[in-house]
């Protein structure tokens, strides 16, 4: 049987453990109202852009923020946004899976995003165009080398982790640019048209236009951005709720182990004071 | 400020805001910047106008107070006494 005092040693040790699942799980838990609250306010932001954007568009299709002189590459972009480090789980595995399936060298260049999912593209040597770090921070993300990127191509898929609940995350894949007409349904319609007639542009009318569509899609990249580490808090939520309950029942083992020796220290004290007693009495 | 006087002051809807942050958005007398062309107000009864704006210090006067928000760059809508200014990400 344990001392008491490793009982007690360890009974400390676990509340230490208790105690900091208990502040990451409520730091997780900040961070994901955090990011809904800025996902919620940019998408108010791209409506807002979009109901303008619609109504002085020159061109039904959209152009990318790309200026006439831009070459196109034939081949499709593939982006993909995995957790930096550890923690996530087994979905970036699934994530990466995923994307290899209609990943072929020929026809796709690969940008991967978090440390994790490169690490696994060089474990499988798959060759990517670039790395980018996922950001630490969740405000201010610059998404303009990513734009750049996306200019080049004549479409992009974005593969990336999504939030489905707190308990359930996901893994998707979007186009691009069917992503951005997606987010545009939520705007408002709009039939007025904006022209030169009716408006005094600076500096041009394809300069604004431009300017846009580069807007749109670097809060179309953040958003896919924001939706992955979202559902990486969420499974950091969901572990450290899982090491907290597990950190709990071990505490009521520990209580329950401390009660037994205390009583097994007890009764042995008992029995000496019983035994001492029956000595002097015998030797009375 | 009287009350005539306060009937007097004309002003139009000011919005600055970012993806993630409105920095503005009261009634203002006045809001400058700078574009292209170079530095601009846009008053109350302004033209319809859409312009960029160049990293500058937008001013908004609205008559108790100017306030100065330092920007890397942006679009600004005008119309219907409305500004909306929407800065870069």
């Amino acid at each position: 049987m344990k001392q008491l005092t490793e009982v007690v040693e360890e009974q400390d040790a676990m509340q230490s453990v208790v105690g900091l699942t208990n502040v990451f799980q409520g730091l997780a838990s900040m961070r994901i109202s955090q990011i809904k609250d800025q996902v919620l306010s940019s998408q108010r932001f791209f409506n807002e852009l979009w109901a303008i954007y619609s109504q002085i568009r020159v061109s039904k299709r959209f152009g990318y923020g790309r200026d006439h002189n831009d070459q196109v590459n034939d081949k499709e972009l593939i982006i993909a946004i995995t957790a930096e480090g550890g923690f996530s789980g087994d979905i970036d595995q699934k994530l990466i899976n995923w994307m290899l399936k209609s990943y072929n060298t020929e026809k796709h260049d690969l940008v991967i995003i978090g440390h994790h999912g490169a690490l696994q593209l060089t474990q499988a040597s798959v060759p990517f165009k670039r790395y980018f770090k996922l950001p630490q921070h969740d405000n201010n993300i610059n998404v303009l080398p990513l734009v750049n990127l996306v200019k080049q191509y004549k479409s992009t898929t974005v593969f990336y982790q999504t939030y489905v609940t707190l308990m359930v995350q996901d893994i998707k894949k979007i186009e691009l640019k069917g992503a951005i007409e997606e987010a545009s349904k939520k705007a408002r319609d709009n039939n007025m048209i904006i022209s030169e007639e009716n408006y005094i542009f600076e500096p041009s009318t394809e300069s604004v236009v431009s300017h846009m569509e580069n807007t749109m899609m670097e809060i179309t990249l953040t958003q896919t951005i924001l939706d992955s580490k979202l559902a990486q808090y969420a499974s950091r939520f969901r572990s450290m709720r899982s090491a907290n309950d597990k950190a709990s029942e071990m505490m009521q083992d520990l209580k329950w182990d401390y009660n037994r020796t205390r009583r097994y220290i007890s009764d042995e004290r008992l029995k000496e004071v019983v035994n001492s007693i029956d000595k002097v009495e015998l030797n009375a | 400020m009287s009350k005539d006087n306060k009937e007097a002051v004309k002003t139009l809807k000011v919005k600055v805001a970012s993806p993630y942050r409105t920095y503005f958005d009261e009634p203002a007398i006045s809001i400058s910047g700078v574009n292209k062309t170079g530095p601009f107000d846009v008053l109350e009864g302004h033209h319809n106008f859409i312009t960029l704006l160049e990293p500058c210090e937008l001013v908004i006067r609205t008559g108790s107070e100017e306030r100065r928000i330092r920007i890397n760059g942006g679009l600004m809508h005008v119309k219907s006494d409305m500004a909306a200014v929407f800065l870069d990400v």
